[in-house]
């Protein structure tokens, strides 16, 4: 359920994400190439412009229970000033479990739509 | 999936044993994240600071994140686990004089229960050492009715019953007849008795034992009727009186009247299915029957003297096997009231087998011992919820204390779960080392306990593996008790107030500390209330009038041991026994007798004239004795006389009844000089010459149990002479000089033994006199444990009350309304538990009465003590701390910490 959400007494324009939908997001993001924390954080920020409500927090305890699941890996590598950053990449059973999860997303929204669309 | 399930295996186990690693990974990620968010800040050209600032809080609670990255990595159990043990020993080592305090009185209270636990276990619980398939292995009983039509049950058989049963039913493997007697061991002067199982063969198959030595008799050996004269020795027997040699296969004993070659010795602890404790040998219970009686014994239909085992064939239900055997017991008896037709009819006397558990407190015959250790176990399971209410109670004020700490290390992101485990490892910690403290008391107790209430060999309590267990669960149940209302308690309430708040004023006051403290005097309550009337129950036992004195009488029997004097013999050996003994320097009176309170005595049939059928009265328990008789037992004599001398064989016969018995039988009349025919309608007529206060010769309680007397010399001879002798001063030392001098009377063989009489009744009191000790003990431990309780309560929320009863005085109260104020406090609560308890009391009272003698379960008296202890220690207890308020200088009061 997308609600929007009352804070303080101004109605911001955030979204709290659905159940679940965090890991999608960050295997599609990690899907592109290489990223490491902070950067899929970034990235999600601005593609969603900045519509989603995702503490930055939340992001690593999924990126470690996609890292168990085997979905994903990570590597130490270096970023931008040789500074040690801990990289994730999609592995193959992660791109299937992308693969599977966009698909029932595009079911699921699609059904909600119809619904929403009676008249 | 196999892909998944290898990544979720290597991850734990890099996370298990990688962990420092893990960990430090973690922190250089997150850092590198913030240090990141911070850059992007400060590129918009704010201060250093104000960027970290904004980063944290875009970020969230960085601990919490941490632990919960460390939870989806599954690592967390065993790692927080370790954690949190850590830092629960910290906190316990800092507070030793808390740590200490709860350890013992955890430890008193799990202590108690594995102490208990063992008893019942051994009583109700655990079958026989080695028993094979307990499932289908069963004691026999049969229940029928007595000649008055009263029910009863037995499960001591005739040998014919067991032959019977063997040959005719279909639903059993294997039947076993055994019997466990005193016996004379050794000759000579190394004469001595000992417990003798007398044991079929098939008695050994019912259990998976070896011999510690030798082997086992077997079929051919234990063969109808003679058997063959082998013996197996018990293992301790063994050892004392052979040390344990390997050579003793071979070597003769002589047993009671045979001489028996030694062809094994028994595993160590081997009991079998008797309940007098490990038997110093087992014979072939042919060759004991066969030397006892002859070789017709397996024809007798009166020698009921052993007990049957059955081992149900598994196909065949306990249901169905119960009415197998109850055919083959009417078969049976069919047969032995063709040859005894006035016993009476078949029919009348409601013969049926049961197959009952091989404990016997399962069975028909539980004694009151197992319902008492049963009780005991309830109690001691009281006395650690009040040990755990206690022990909540102080962890309650300490986490009430510690609510800064708490409420700091929640905003700073631990999550209220992970507090609340930290928690209950505490009180975990805490409670398994109280378990270990309660073991080694219970290892204490446990062997003074069993000495005084099982005959059963004790074993360790430390060693045995269900006591541990059971111990174990007591620990987890404890841990559970005293840490979920602290837990529970975490971290309710606002934050910012608690964090603003000082250290001596919380926003709110616990609810569960008062109900605790009226739950703990709610079961104090009770388990005194039980302590009090089983005191009272055991005073009036051992203030009962059993119609005899104990005490000062000795009891000598002389064991022929296979001598057979003629009768005349018999005789002059009694008379001469009884003259000796009255020679003795310290000896008053000496008597002869044939029965032994609570030890042995019969009963026998009455013919009275104008009386219908007086054997369905009740039981009519049958003694013999001389002159002195009643003199020797202190008896007094209410009316007419006691025997004298001219009662001689061939004088008129006459008898001397109990005053239960006359009153019985003769309502409202003089019972002189009226006429009883004992033992058959035909016998001639006896006369009633006194009547004796009652005597109590098998049961404190027994209604229907009447006794009556008659001169020795009018009866014929017991088959082994016995005798009291009252003593004056110790007994005990008498008992040596006694013996000596009737052993040189005695004739081949036969030999003496001298027993105080007390040995043979104190027994029957066992079971109260424990029950009263436990009570009493745990009781009083109750006590202690609530009066500390309640002590630290009040004592505690008096100091939590410093600053308001500053101010109350400051105000211009007087000392003694302060004081009223902080005792009525404790008085009210104490007082909501003293009634509930003795409403719990007054309810369970019902189940109480069985087991106390002479004794209202609902005694007042009892009821109002407990009460006025209670509120007493109420008091008490709320009136230091109070006096300690009150003498709070108001300035500094005020100036506290707000």
């Amino acid at each position: 359920m997308l609600l929007s959400k009352r804070k303080g007494n101004a109605v911001t324009d955030y979204l709290d994400l659905p159940q679940g939908t965090l890991d999608l997001l960050i295997l599609k993001a990690v899907s592109l190439r290489p990223m490491h924390g902070w950067a899929i954080s970034e990235r999600l920020h601005d593609v969603t412009r900045a519509t989603l409500q995702i503490p930055q927090g939340s992001l690593y305890p999924a990126l470690h229970r996609l890292e168990r699941r085997g979905w994903i890996r990570a590597e130490w590598g270096s970023s931008d000033n040789n500074r040690k950053a801990k990289f994730y990449e999609l592995t193959p059973s992660g791109k299937k479990q992308l693969a599977a999860d966009t698909k029932a997303w595009a079911r699921l929204t699609n059904a909600v739509g119809l619904v929403l669309d009676m008249s | 999936m196999l892909n998944r399930l290898f990544s979720e295996i290597r991850f734990r186990v890099r996370a298990l044993f990688r962990r420092d690693r893990l960990e430090q990974e973690l922190d250089t990620e997150l850092s590198f994240h913030l240090q990141k968010e911070a850059e992007k800040h400060m590129a918009t050209g704010v201060s250093p600071e104000e960027a970290r600032r904004r980063a944290r809080a875009a970020f969230g609670a960085v601990q919490g994140t941490k632990d919960d990255a460390r939870d989806a990595r599954g690592i967390s159990l065993i790692d927080s686990l370790a954690q949190d043990l850590k830092y629960a020993l910290r906190g316990l080592r800092k507070r030793p004089a808390f740590t200490m305090g709860v350890v013992l009185t955890l430890g008193l209270g799990i202590g108690a229960n594995a102490a208990m636990f063992g008893i019942v276990d051994r009583l109700l619980f655990r079958p026989p050492l080695g028993l094979k398939d307990p499932e289908t292995a069963h004691r026999v009983f049969q229940h029928g009715r007595t000649q008055d039509r009263r029910p009863r049950v037995l499960r001591n058989f005739a040998f014919r019953r067991y032959l019977d049963l063997q040959r005719t039913t279909r639903s059993f493997e294997s039947f076993a007849a055994f019997q466990t007697r005193t016996l004379a061991l050794g000759e000579g002067s190394d004469t001595h008795e000992a417990k003798v199982t007398l044991a079929s063969a098939s008695y050994f198959q019912f259990f998976d034992v070896r011999p510690a030595l030798g082997r086992f008799y077997g079929p051919a050996e234990d063969s109808v009727p003679a058997g063959s004269p082998v013996v197996v020795l018990g293992h301790d027997y063994w050892q004392a009186r052979y040390g344990g040699r390997s050579d003793i296969i071979g070597q003769q004993l002589r047993i009671d009247r045979g001489t028996f070659t030694i062809i094994g010795v028994a595993p160590n602890g081997f009991v079998g299915a008797g309940d007098q404790g490990v038997p110093a040998a087992f014979v072939p219970i042919t060759a004991y029957a066969h030397a006892a009686r002859g070789p017709g014994y397996p024809a007798l239909h009166t020698w009921t003297w052993m007990e049957m085992l059955a081992r149900r064939k598994p196909e065949i239900s306990e249901a169905a096997a119960n009415q197998d055997l109850t055919s083959a017991f009417l078969a049976s008896w069919r047969e032995t009231i063709a040859a005894n037709p006035n016993w009476g009819k078949l029919e009348d006397m409601g013969i049926r087998g049961e197959l009952a558990p091989m404990l016997l407190a399962r069975g028909p015959h539980a004694g009151r011992d197992a319902k008492v250790a049963t009780w005991v176990l309830g109690v001691a399971a009281i006395v650690l919820l009040i040990a755990c209410a206690n022990v909540a109670n102080l962890f309650l004020s300490r986490a009430f204390a510690r609510r800064r700490e708490f409420a700091m290390r929640l905003a700073l992101g631990v999550t209220r779960a992970r507090l609340a485990r930290q928690l209950l490892t505490e009180s975990l910690v805490l409670a398994l080392i109280g378990g270990a403290v309660g073991l080694v008391i219970a290892q204490w107790g446990a062997a003074a306990l069993r000495a005084a209430f099982l005959d059963a060999a004790a074993s360790a309590v430390i060693v045995d593996p269900r006591t541990l267990l059971f111990t174990a669960l007591a620990v987890m149940v404890t841990a559970l008790l005293t840490g979920i209302v602290p837990a529970l308690q975490t971290g309710r309430g606002n934050l910012n107030l608690t964090l603003k708040g000082g250290a001596n004023e919380g926003p709110h006051r616990s609810r569960a500390r008062p109900l605790l403290l009226v739950f703990q005097a709610t079961l104090s309550v009770v388990l005194l209330i039980g302590a009090g009337l089983f005191v009272r129950s055991l005073s009036h036992v051992k203030n009962y009038r059993l119609g005899y004195d104990v005490a000062p009488v000795l009891y000598a029997s002389a064991n022929p041991r296979g001598y057979r004097p003629s009768e005349a013999e018999q005789r002059s050996l009694a008379e001469a026994m009884l003259e000796t003994a009255k020679r003795i320097p310290g000896v008053q009176y000496a008597t002869l007798t044939i029965s032994v309170p609570f030890w042995s005595n019969e009963g026998t049939g009455l013919w009275v004239p104008g009386i219908d059928s007086v054997t369905r009265r009740g039981n009519f328990l049958f003694n013999t004795g001389s002159p002195d008789y009643f003199k020797t037992l202190g008896t007094r004599i209410l009316k007419g006389r006691a025997f004298d001398e001219r009662d001689r064989a061939g004088a008129a016969p006459v008898l001397v009844v109990g005053e239960r018995m006359a009153e019985a039988l003769w309502p409202g009349q003089d019972a002189l000089s009226k006429c009883v025919r004992i033992g058959a309608d035909t016998a001639p007529c006896s006369q009633v010459i006194g009547v004796a206060e009652e005597m109590r010769l098998r049961s404190l309680t027994g209604e229907r149990e009447y006794s009556f007397f008659v001169p020795s010399a009018q009866h014929t001879a017991p088959p082994v002479p016995e005798i009291f002798v009252r003593v004056t001063g110790d007994p005990e030392r008498l008992i040596e000089p006694l013996r000596r001098e009737l052993q040189k009377l005695m004739p081949g063989p036969a030999y003496v033994n001298v027993v105080p009489l007390s040995e043979l009744v104190d027994p029957s009191l066992k079971a109260w006199k424990f029950g009263t000790t436990m009570f009493v003990a745990f009781g009083g431990l109750a006590l202690l444990l609530a009066a500390i309780g309640l002590y630290s309560m009040i004592a505690y929320d008096v100091t939590q009350r410093t600053r308001e009863l500053g101010v109350r005085i400051a105000l211009g109260s007087s000392v003694s309304r302060v004081l009223g104020l902080i005792v009525s406090s404790g008085l009210r609560l104490v007082g909501a538990g003293v009634v509930l308890g003795v409403l719990l009391a007054l309810w369970g009272a019902k189940w109480m009465e069985g087991l106390l003698f002479q004794q209202t379960p609902r005694d007042p008296v009892i009821y109002g003590v407990v009460a006025g202890i209670l509120l007493l220690v109420a008091v008490v207890a709320a009136v230091l701390p109070a006096l300690r308020a009150t003498r709070i200088d108001p300035n500094s009061a005020l100036r506290l910490d707000g």
